[in-house]
């Protein structure tokens, strides 16, 4: 990964069997096998996996990283906070993806390179915005890495959510939304908080998150757990991961009515490809015009993109921005239906 | 509730029942010209394509300049012409107008833009579409340009429609047959009482056979049904009322201008006539397959060559009505009678003694050109549809072979961005694999998205939204006919080809060679 163009020094970071690593810090970013020294963009399954002896991550990302991979070491640093690691200074920057994700910026006085794990550019009520920061060599995200993915506004899916869930309640149907159970079941719960004084039940891999974001001081919408016992209609939405479509969690609310949340929602065919009837086009990832700004932002003469659509965007970067670009194969978003 | 309104709840609803309310209070709430025109778009009967898929292009190739690339990456990550239009250009924060009639004016606008040269439509379209919302651009471009589908069939529409009239389903389906004038008076003319010459002159509901599964065989009396070859050609009715001779398609078509040689054939049959049969290729002393018979379809012109080279002919096989009297209650043996008193060519029939008898006719299906072979009781009156109980089809079985995948693309609607549409190969001479059949379906949805996963990896080349992929997979596909190809590689065009299994137990070595074929090609038709 070499670039002829803009690198004459040996590249910061290189990709191994392990996972993208800089030498120079003795680190990896996000690695996918176990190692002694880990820095964390975000605590998504595809980001953060357990094993490695010591973590590095956002604060306000440890207690939820803490959940996801059980006990281990981990270092949280404040956003912009500078630490030294090896022959490089490091420091977390936010990614405006979920609760403590972060772009992580390396650099060892020469040049600076950042990763922006997944991050999107749309405001979130539930985790800082993100933070543009120049730089030489950027390595982003590339899921949602074409025009036809540009995100509606958060009033246009409210709106629409809303008017879906009265509809169910009225023909005495549970209205089930399907999403992440980090991040985008938050996101969600803060933005009807913010409309409304409904309230949500939720399945316990969202309530278990739940309990983190409020002790954070983030603002969600009236909930509760959908306990075992009731076994009626709800009038208030459910909120649970995709996984538990088809499964016994929901045949207690029957007649139930399922909607998904994702940016994948943006195609009819994804969705009647499923069994879910409603989609709502909601993303924790940037759309096009969000990828292509923040490349434009950085600054950087250099763009590796990750995972996604990357044969697209580092095409579009090349010929029409000027930009140089490659891709990077790793093992990123590998559960495209999740959409972290 | 206008169409936009009825799409978003068809749209978003599996259940048939609840597709079928939102039918009903449709037809029951809206404009009745929006609801005519709508009934005509949920059944096909939409007649002329007002705006061409290539139109749709230049509009996307005019907003994107010189990244047309980019615009092509999009449509094939869509799967959908009409709809990766729509996501790019249409407001996306506006709502769609859900209570006032849209259809009219779209019809309106569709034909101005269609008279447009191509620039002007692109220009025309692209700001068109940047004042509609979603849904409505999705629509309106759908409608225009053919293909519109929203998971309901013509037989719900049907029973919506009766129900919001509240009328005798059956009799609501035979008004439906025939041309469909969508105005705002259809639901009364529905509801009037019919003439004489509208009775002659309107296409009847198809009675439909039923496959033959094992077990019907012995539950079958052999004594109190006839047989007959199942035809390999179109399924039409031809009607003659006292002053024309019409032929109308089992997928509700006038085709009548397709096969003037039937019509001329026809002068001689008794007028308040209608007939159901098949179109056949050649003559009724040289019966020819289907693939002669699709060179004569979807012609702009019949030429008198075409005539003399490809000639056609309708061979019958029952009577619904006869000196403008309906006989379709009339018990089988009897309307056969009545046909065998026409000059009409006709399907020859044989009255089995054992259901061995009938298995032998059908082993000999494919020497007489035909498909299978029909099971159907005497005493059976026409009904309409699908009823069980009537007419049993028992087609030969498909040939086979194993195919090797080599090119795979995203298929389209359900499909689009999995990889679902397959180019199958089969070995030539040389040792090269040389295509013979592109199929479509028959994995179930875990194994396509299993290939899907497969085909990402494997990819040798890509062109555009074709990848080409390592010769490794090995797909056992039916077919129903073999004809020589001149267009094809392998010389060879199958027929209705489709997977029957993944053959993940063969290597792509142990697949067939394009000798295989010529070896069914001679086995079926004893050139």
């Amino acid at each position: 990964m070499v670039s002829k163009k803009s690198c004459l020094r040996e590249p910061l970071i290189i990709r191994t069997p392990q996972g993208l690593y800089c030498p120079k810090a003795k680190a990896y970013i996000d690695p996918w096998r176990p190692v002694a020294c880990a820095l964390i963009t975000h605590a998504h399954a595809d980001h953060a996996r357990a094993g490695s002896s010591q973590y590095h991550c956002a604060l306000g990302g440890e207690n939820i990283l803490k959940k996801r991979l059980g006990e281990h070491d981990i270092r949280a640093h404040a956003y912009g906070e500078v630490f030294v690691l090896g022959q490089v200074s490091i420091s977390f920057h936010p990614a405006g993806h979920v609760l403590g994700s972060a772009q992580i910026r390396i650099h060892d006085g020469h040049s600076v390179w950042v990763i922006t794990g997944d991050y999107k550019r749309d405001p979130d009520p539930t985790c800082l915005m993100f933070e543009s920061v120049t730089c030489d060599v950027l390595i982003t995200e590339a899921t949602f890495a074409l025009p036809i993915y540009r995100w509606p506004s958060m009033d246009q899916v409210m709106e629409r959510l809303f008017s879906w869930w009265d509809h169910h309640v009225r023909n005495h149907r549970t209205p089930v939304l399907l999403c992440y159970s980090l991040g985008k079941a938050q996101r969600i719960m803060a933005e009807i908080r913010n409309r409304s004084d409904r309230s949500v039940r939720v399945h316990s891999a969202v309530a278990d998150l739940n309990l983190e974001y409020e002790r954070q001081g983030i603002e969600l919408c009236p909930w509760e757990r959908a306990t075992e016992s009731e076994k009626k209609i709800s009038t208030d939405l459910i909120i649970a991961p995709p996984q538990v479509a088809g499964s016994a969690f929901l045949r207690r609310f029957q007649p139930t009515e399922l909607a998904m949340a994702s940016g994948w929602m943006q195609v009819r065919g994804v969705r009647r490809r499923s069994t879910i009837n409603q989609g709502f086009v909601v993303s924790d990832h940037a759309d096009w015009d969000g990828l292509i700004r923040t490349v434009k932002e950085t600054g950087a003469s250099q763009v590796y993109a990750t995972h996604g659509e990357t044969r697209v965007l580092t095409r579009y970067l090349n010929e029409c921005l000027g930009v140089a670009a490659e891709r990077l194969e790793t093992a990123f978003g590998i559960e495209v239906g999740a959409d972290q | 509730m206008n169409f936009v309104a009825l799409f978003q709840a068809l749209d978003t609803s599996q259940s048939t029942n609840s597709k079928r309310d939102a039918l009903i209070a449709f037809i029951q709430q809206s404009d009745p010209l929006e609801s005519a025109l709508a009934v005509a778009a949920l059944t096909d009967r939409t007649t002329r394509k007002r705006l061409k898929p290539n139109a749709l292009k230049q509009t996307a190739y005019l907003a994107f300049g010189e990244n047309r690339w980019l615009f092509e990456e999009c449509y094939s990550a869509v799967g959908d012409l009409s709809e990766t239009l729509a996501i790019l250009f249409a407001n996306q924060e506006a709502s769609p107008e859900t209570t006032q009639p849209v259809l009219a004016n779209w019809i309106h606008r569709q034909k101005e833009l269609g008279r447009l040269e191509f620039g002007e439509l692109a220009k025309d379209l692209l700001s068109l579409l940047k004042a509609f919302a979603k849904d409505e651009a999705f629509l309106f471009l759908k409608l225009s340009s053919g293909g519109f589908r929203v998971g309901v069939s013509k037989g719900l529409v049907n029973d919506a429609i009766a129900r919001a009239i509240a009328m005798d389903r059956a009799i609501i389906e035979e008004r439906l047959m025939g041309e469909f004038i969508a105005d705002e008076d259809w639901l009364h003319r529905l509801q009037a009482p019919v003439t004489q010459d509208e009775l002659d002159g309107r296409p009847l509901p198809f009675l439909l056979a039923n496959p033959l599964i094992k077990s019907d065989l012995n539950s079958i009396d052999p004594s109190n049904v006839l047989v007959e070859y199942k035809w390999d050609g179109i399924r039409a009715q031809l009607i003659k009322t006292r002053e024309t001779i019409r032929l109308w398609s089992r997928g509700d078509h006038d085709i009548t201008e397709q096969f003037p040689e039937i019509v001329d054939a026809a002068a001689t049959l008794p007028p308040q006539l209608i007939l159901d049969g098949e179109i056949l290729a050649g003559a009724p002393d040289h019966l020819q397959g289907f693939s002669d018979l699709q060179t004569r379809l979807n012609r702009k012109r019949i030429t008198h060559n075409l005539l003399k080279t490809h000639p056609v002919f309708f061979r019958a096989y029952d009577v619904l009505r006869r000196d403008g009297e309906d006989i379709r209650d009339k018990p089988l043996i009897y309307r056969k009678e009545v046909l065998a008193t026409l000059a009409v060519a006709q399907s020859p029939i044989t009255f089995p003694n054992t259901p061995e008898q009938i298995s032998v006719m059908r082993e000999s299906a494919r020497e007489a050109i035909a498909e299978g072979v029909m099971i159907k009781r005497c005493d059976s009156p026409y009904v309409s549809g699908r009823k069980v109980g009537h007419w049993w089809k028992w087609k030969l079985d498909p040939m086979t072979a194993d195919c090797v995948l080599i090119y795979a693309q995203a298929g389209h609607g359900r499909r689009a961005s999995l990889h679902s549409d397959y180019t199958l190969a089969c070995w030539n001479s040389e040792g090269n694999l040389v295509p013979v059949a592109k199929a479509y379906s028959g994995l179930t949805d875990a194994e396509l998205k299993a290939m899907d996963r497969w085909i990402r990896k494997h990819t040798v080349q890509k062109f555009g939204p074709v990848r080409q992929v390592e010769p490794r997979q090995v797909f056992e596909i039916g077919f129903e006919g073999i004809a020589r190809s001149k267009r094809h590689k392998s010389g060879i065009a199958l027929r209705f080809p489709r997977i029957l299994r993944w053959r993940q137990d063969v290597g792509a070595n142990d697949a067939d060679h394009v000798a295989h074929f010529e070896t069914l090609m001679i086995d079926s038709y004893a050139v």
